[in-house]
């Protein structure tokens, strides 16, 4: 017994180093652009493309942030372009929160005539892929002039199906008997959902804030479709064209990437958990 | 009498429902139906962004047009090339290293967040710092130097079409694994204990309870992670347009977004554009079609 059971251990201290040195071999191909972008915003040029790459910065150096909020012709649109983006995404956010818990409801908590057609409806505009109806939705705005403006920016992702699933998925779990007991003490619909679902579904709306703010701030072919003017260029836009600049070096470059993913990475590590939690969703599976 | 009045009652109810899901589907019907329709109607016709004349109706000129067009064909084949690869390496990783993590004791947590930490860029970035990592003196080059022990030589990672395809590849793969590893971790999970104790009980070692019992229970996962995956390399645009706009040739990676985008806003072809679009539309419902009607099917019971 004890050198079967001996063996079978050494085993699986072997196995166990192996997996350990594969996902570690892994996790260095996966973080290394990362290290190196932080590491090479600290750097002049001429060191980022010295053979090898020293990894370690020799001191702060600062002029790359300087360079990237300046921008190549210094006109410091950094900060307008991040205000840009921050305004859209932040607006989607709230407005596919709202409309989508709203709507979530709805075909969770009623059963109204139609109710499983809208929902099928809702559902196969998912099959829907942006860039399919993006031509058509580009020359509209341009009847109606919403190029190089936050509504034209705005407008097309005021909610989404995926939303929608997330939260009635949600709130179909949520007890009944609360709202019933609403009902009771004569609350108006709407101030049960306002007052007792959205407080009561935290997690679910952090979730769908989470993966709606990322989508946005990585938005690239909408702005680049119905946006012309520098002052209306959002972060990805801007990122584009200073990179894009030959005056633009290495070193810069990677400071303004970084600079424009301090939102999302403060994020990672304050939520972090609603990240895994929306990555998940999908692989719930019922019953 | 008092059932009368609760069941008006439930109906007044009811009819709040309706108003609520109502914003949705007027936003729906604006940005995806209309927009969808109006793609289909002009993609009959001959209309240009900067003419001044009424598009004609042409019939299925555009889609003849296209269907001989070697320069569609490129793209058809470009994005195929390119979902072909990057999915089949996000499914064949993600179950293998999901397998990994699961069994891990210490820092489980730790390497699926590691893995996903990558998605928190956005793709803009993400092509930024690849191409810096695929210039001739960059990391790339390096580390292939290193390994294969060639100090010096410059791999060409653009030049080569075959080297460039993989590029973009290489780039979706690192920003999207950790997103689908999450996805089979809690697939996995989903797996009762209880199943894992009965196999070891009938002396299964590990390989073969993965290989007999978590695989084939993963079954729905593996579909779902398949076609989200193939999904989301369909659509990819942002890597190929930003390698392109920094100096890769732009032939063999000109997908057929980026085609799309080319054809409608920058050569003002909207017809054209819209007929590629139904195209990619069309695609993309049979795909999804598939998922729906496969994970349906693929429930499983314990």
């Amino acid at each position: 017994m004890a050198p079967a059971f001996l063996k079978e251990k050494a085993i699986h201290g072997a196995v166990g180093v192996l997996t350990y040195l594969i996902l570690s071999a892994l996790l260095v191909f996966i973080l290394a652009p990362m290290v190196f972008m932080l590491t090479a915003s600290f750097m002049p040029a001429r060191d980022i493309i010295s053979m090898p790459y020293p990894w370690v910065p020799k001191g702060w150096y600062g002029h790359n942030f300087v360079k990237a909020i300046a921008g190549n012709d210094r006109t410091y649109l950094f900060f307008r372009s991040f205000w840009n983006s921050m305004v859209v995404a932040v607006a989607i956010t709230i407005s596919t929160i709202m409309i989508a818990s709203l709507t979530g409801y709805s075909l969770s908590k009623f059963s109204f005539r139609g109710r499983d057609l809208v929902f099928m409806i809702i559902m196969a505009t998912m099959m829907i892929p942006f860039e399919a109806i993006m031509i058509p939705l580009q020359v509209v705005s341009t009847q109606l002039k919403l190029t190089n403006t936050y509504a034209g920016l705005i407008l097309p992702f005021l909610v989404d199906a995926f939303g929608i699933f997330l939260m009635r998925q949600y709130f179909i779990t949520f007890p009944d008997e609360f709202i019933d007991a609403a009902r009771v003490d004569g609350m108006t619909e709407f101030s049960i959902y306002r007052k007792i679902l959205l407080p009561n579904s935290g997690p679910a709306i952090a979730t769908l804030a989470i993966l709606t703010f990322r989508n946005q701030w990585d938005n690239l072919m909408w702005p680049l479709l119905v946006v012309q003017s520098e002052r209306m260029k959002t972060l990805t836009l801007y990122i584009m064209k200073f990179t894009g600049d030959i005056n633009s070096d290495e070193g810069s470059q990677m400071a303004v990437s970084l600079l424009a993913s301090i939102p999302m990475v403060l994020m990672f590590f304050s939520l972090s958990k609603y990240f895994i939690s929306g990555s998940a969703v999908f692989s719930a599976r019922k019953g | 009498m008092p059932r009368t009045v609760r069941s008006t009652l439930k109906k007044k109810q009811d009819r709040w429902g309706l108003v609520f899901a109502a914003p949705s589907l007027f936003f729906f019907a604006v940005f995806s139906f209309y927009p969808m329709f109006s793609a289909f109607f002009t993609s009959f016709t001959n209309k240009q962004a900067l003419s001044l004349a009424r598009p004609k109706f042409i019939g299925l000129e555009n889609y003849s047009y296209l269907l001989q067009s070697p320069d569609f064909w490129n793209s058809m084949r470009a994005t195929a090339v390119f979902t072909l690869g990057t999915f089949s390496a996000l499914v064949v990783f993600s179950l293998l290293l999901s397998a990994l993590v699961s069994e891990l004791r210490v820092g489980k947590k730790l390497f699926q967040l590691a893995y996903y930490s990558p998605a928190v860029l956005s793709s803009v970035v993400a092509a930024t710092i690849w191409l810096l990592i695929f210039d001739p003196r960059g990391l790339a080059n390096q580390a292939m130097n290193a390994v294969m022990n060639t100090p010096g030589v410059d791999h060409y990672w653009f030049v080569n079409p075959y080297k460039e395809q993989f590029s973009t590849m290489l780039v979706y793969f690192w920003k999207h694994i950790g997103y689908f590893v999450i996805i089979c971790i809690s697939g996995m999970a989903s797996v009762p204990p209880s199943v894992y104790e009965a196999v070891r009980m009938d002396g299964c070692n590990r390989w073969q309870s993965y290989w007999h019992i978590t695989f084939p229970l993963l079954r729905p996962t593996v579909v779902l992670v398949s076609i989200m995956s193939m999904i989301l390399c369909l659509r990819t645009f942002s890597v190929q347009y930003l390698f392109t706009l920094g100096g890769a040739p732009e032939r063999a990676i000109n997908v057929i977004t980026m085609n799309i985008y080319f054809t409608g806003i920058r050569f003002f072809r909207t017809g054209r554009a819209s007929a590629m679009s139904i195209i990619l539309l069309i695609i993309m419902v049979v795909l999804t079609w598939l998922q729906f009607r496969v994970t349906r099917s693929e429930e499983v019971n314990y």
